[in-house]
């Protein structure tokens, strides 16, 4: 039993509500993470297979590779994306002051997709060490390698004289975006018709390919900026009312945008690296929260993650058993049920929202 | 006490502030006043640390530039002319956004008490985007108190600088909230305050600093700057100062009648 | 279980005891029927639309984006995978599960028909029917080839669409393009490999005497809207209303009924020139 005090248990405080939410979700994330590796195509049962382990029997290949193999490591890349993807989606917004912001906005999905098209269709022309090398690992790294290049020319771009910009970001997003779509056509052009179905895959966003690898690459970065990402939660709050106010309460203005924006490309560079282009939840799910539990970023950003783990793995599940013995990628999940979901907000705040 | 010193302020090409003096002290309430464009907010904007300025700034002895955002922050609360609101707080999560500082320890039920102070009590869970301009004014300063709610600590004064506090109020909470500034320099902390109601100026003001065009036009008590000369120049048509004959308070009526032709 | 062990063990020989086989390429799984070991297989890819009665087996997806569960899911003890098939990733994890992963090589020429039947055969473990098979086919397209040089080469442009009003043609070492070669036609378009849009002005110059295109099952007749596309209108095809819809899979899968479809193509291409 939580024991509160006086001050907490003012009509009017929704913190009560925020943290009681965050332990709701926690179970909700532990629930989910349960039934995704509970279901897959195969008939693979967790249960069974840690039996066998402890009583010392013989658990078969089969079964120990999608276990092992397929369905832990896309439980936990499922888990860390979907934080990523929401965390970041907060934060941006915050850093914005606009609830329509997405992690996008700071230029690494427009970086990452360049990078990944460049590594599909000029792969071949990359030198045969090299290559051999990165082995598959060519698309997420040069993903990478591209959104961190974008967010760095996107930052450059809108900082002068030690202060950054948040609107010059925005606009310079845009040209950076249209900039980097033209050189995407130009590479979709030269693609073959293999290469054109692996950029479309890509694009659409897949837990398909996750391995420990990739998870051991890919998680460090996810998981320093979830951790650092609550730290900046008193200062969005004082954002929001203006950059010059927050100044006023003593936030450090200008040091809080780059933490932000390096956090946010950190996270969803790594994220759209390993998963490609899985939309919607860096929208929605701050906005659910925000009108479930209040805007207050202390409980928003810890609640974003656990919401986005939840329904990135609530979307991986269906992903996969909805066409099994075939899979959907997951992109088109996260699609059809934030779609609707982001309209339905959108329609009822039609009043209050205004640009 | 709160010192600057040969202020001059550039925007892009403009110079709007030209080697501006200006000094305040804890206990009392300066205002600044003048007309549209004379620099007043350009001058509250350099006291605060806002701007960057050539001359120097000394806050409780203190050079301003050397003061972080948050040591500042303890220091001083500032009440600007506008405040945007970009998520759906309530009223009592704005006012705690002051209290970020650290004071929330000391002073559990800090949230009722600011807004009382304004006049606001028990609008705790409105919406804060829900409220009119004047009430979303108040509740706005309701944080800026709670920000700096002790005029004083440990023998230093605490400092609010309000840039047209009253403007969208009606005359009755245009009286309290003066009264609120008033008390807080009464009870030892500093008051600087752009003001455009000339009025309320002289009624509760200590010091007067009169601008015009980026400089200093006059400075001292409220009786040393309010005269018709002066007045007269700086906002370009005729003034008159009245005095009733009971003494103290001062009202300005404009003059009646055609504006002189210059 | 023991299944799978078993499997285990044999693993670098041919699996002749596999039964439970995945065939992943539509040409391949052809092969597979063709040769007469259908009652193995126990799931397929969405490519592998003949014979009919493959497709009442399980769909595991599209060859390049294969679900690792998925596969593993149908509990097979063999995958027989065109050329290309993925992602790789996918493919060392059944190779982890201890699961024969074989690449049957792809191509658009004879040789590579003959390649990929033989490779086929091999990996089911009965190389003696595949060498028969390699035989029929190759002696079939012996004949359907004689055939075609016999008669006019028309030029020939595949297109693969005119979606948004663009014209996506097939160059160079492309299917089609092996295809057309071999029904004794010439590719009108050989300034580029591999599908890309042509210019309208492109399309005029390449001035093909007959349109080929895929014939896509339940969609209609594109015959129209194709032949009065601006650019197509210029070509001696529109004026003859030369235009040559066949199965997709048929026309480009490079399996057993190869030599069928350079007659049929053959045939097509002689009536639609007079």
């Amino acid at each position: 039993m939580v024991v509160i005090s006086p001050d907490t248990a003012a009509a009017w405080d929704r913190a009560l509500l925020a943290r009681r939410t965050t332990v709701l979700l926690a179970l909700v994330l532990l629930t989910v993470a349960a039934c995704s590796l509970t279901t897959g195509a195969a008939g693979t049962s967790p249960w069974t297979v840690l039996a066998d382990l402890l009583a010392g029997r013989e658990v078969t290949v089969a079964d120990r590779v999608v276990l092992f193999e397929i369905r832990l490591p896309r439980l936990a890349m499922g888990a860390l994306v979907g934080a990523s993807l929401a965390v970041s989606g907060a934060v941006m917004q915050g850093l914005f002051r606009n609830p329509l912001a997405d992690p996008g906005l700071v230029g690494v999905s427009a970086g990452a997709g360049l990078g990944a098209i460049s590594a599909i269709v000029l792969g071949g022309f990359l030198p045969a060490g090299l290559a051999a090398a990165l082995g598959y690992y060519a698309v997420p790294v040069a993903a990478f390698l591209g959104g961190w290049a974008s967010t760095l020319v996107l930052y450059g771009i809108a900082t002068r004289r030690g202060r950054t910009s948040v609107a010059t970001m925005l606009l310079g997003g845009i040209a950076l975006g249209a900039l980097a779509g033209a050189l995407s056509g130009i590479l979709v052009y030269m693609a073959d018709d293999a290469q054109l179905r692996d950029l479309t895959f890509w694009g659409l966003g897949s837990l398909a390919g996750a391995t420990w690898t990739k998870l051991a690459a890919a998680a460090p970065l996810m998981c320093l900026a979830l951790l650092y990402a609550p730290t900046l939660a008193r200062g969005l709050n004082g954002l929001a009312l203006g950059e010059a106010a927050a100044f006023h309460i003593g936030i450090p203005v200008q040091r809080l945008k780059t933490v932000a924006i390096l956090t946010v490309a950190g996270a969803t560079g790594a994220a759209v690296a390993v998963s490609g282009g899985i939309g919607f939840i860096g929208i929605v799910v701050p906005h659910l929260l925000r009108l479930a539990t209040g805007p207050d970023h202390r409980y928003l950003l810890v609640n974003a993650a656990l919401l986005g783990a939840a329904l990135l793995i609530l979307a991986d599940v269906i992903a996969r058993i909805v066409i099994a013995p075939a899979e959907l990628p997951i992109g088109i999940v996260t699609a059809v049920l934030g779609g609707p979901v982001f309209l339905w907000i959108l329609l009822r705040q039609r009043g209050v929202l205004d640009l | 006490m709160l010192e600057a010193t040969d202020i001059t302020v550039r925007l892009g090409r403009r110079e709007i502030l030209h080697g501006v003096d200006f000094r305040a002290r804890p206990g009392e309430l300066t205002a600044i006043v003048g007309p549209n464009g004379s620099g007043k907010t350009t001058l509250l904007r350099a006291l605060t640390g806002d701007l960057s300025q050539d001359g120097r700034v000394r806050l409780n002895g203190q050079d301003l530039s050397s003061l972080r955002p948050w040591v500042l922050a303890g220091l001083r609360g500032v009440l600007p002319q506008a405040t945007p609101l970009a998520f759906p707080f309530t009223v009592a999560e704005v006012v705690r956004l002051g209290l970020m500082g650290g004071i929330e320890a000391a002073e559990a039920d800090l949230v009722p008490k600011a807004l009382a102070r304004v006049g606001l009590a028990g609008f705790e869970g409105s919406y804060f985007q829900e409220l009119s301009g004047g009430e979303q004014q108040r509740v706005q300063l309701a944080r800026v108190l709670a920000q700096v709610w002790r005029p004083t600590a440990n023998g230093c004064p605490h400092w609010l600088f309000l840039d047209e506090p009253v403007s969208s109020l009606d005359i009755g909470h245009q009286l309290q909230v003066m009264r609120v500034a008033r008390d807080y320099a009464d009870q030892g902390g500093g008051v600087v305050t752009v003001m455009h109601d000339l009025n309320l100026t002289a009624m509760f003001a200590d010091r007067v600093t009169l601008l015009a065009e980026g400089r200093v036009l006059a400075q001292g008590t409220p009786a040393d700057v309010f005269r018709d000369e002066a007045l007269s120049r700086a906002y370009r048509c005729p003034i008159r100062v009245n005095t009733p004959p009971e003494g103290g308070t001062y009202l300005l009526p404009h003059a009646a009648g055609q504006v002189a032709a210059e | 279980m023991i299944r799978a062990l078993l499997a285990t063990l044999v693993l670098a020989g041919p699996a002749q005891a596999a039964d439970r086989i995945v065939s992943i390429g539509g040409a391949v799984t052809e092969i597979v029927v063709a040769l007469g070991e259908a009652d193995r297989l126990v799931a397929r890819d969405t490519t592998s639309t003949f014979p009919p009665a493959v497709r009442e087996l399980p769909d595991i997806g599209y060859a390049r984006r294969l679900a690792p569960e998925g596969v593993l899911s149908v509990d097979p003890d063999l995958i027989l995978a065109t050329e290309g098939a993925g992602p790789p990733e996918t493919v060392d994890l059944l190779r982890a599960a201890a699961i024969p992963f074989v690449e049957i090589p792809d191509g658009h020429d004879r040789d590579a028909v003959q390649a990929k039947i033989v490779a086929v055969a091999a990996a089911l473990g009965v190389p003696e029917k595949g060498a028969a098979l390699a035989a029929d086919v190759d002696a079939a397209l012996d004949a359907a080839t004689a055939q075609a040089a016999r008669g006019p080469r028309p030029r020939v442009m595949f297109v693969m669409s005119v979606q948004g009003g663009r014209i996506l043609a097939a160059g160079r070492n492309t299917a089609a393009d092996g295809i057309i070669r071999l029904a004794g036609g010439e590719n009108a378009v050989t300034d580029f490999e591999g599908y890309k849009p042509l210019t309208d002005e492109a399309v005029t110059r390449a001035a093909p005497e007959v349109i080929l295109m895929m014939a896509r099952e339940g969609a209609e007749d594109m015959s129209d809207q194709v032949l009065s596309h601006p650019a197509i209108r210029t070509t001696p095809a529109a004026a003859a209303r030369a235009l040559v819809q066949m199965d997709g899979l048929y026309l480009l899968g490079f399996g057993p009924r190869t030599a069928q479809a350079v007659r049929d193509l053959s045939d097509a291409l002689a009536r639609a020139g007079s």
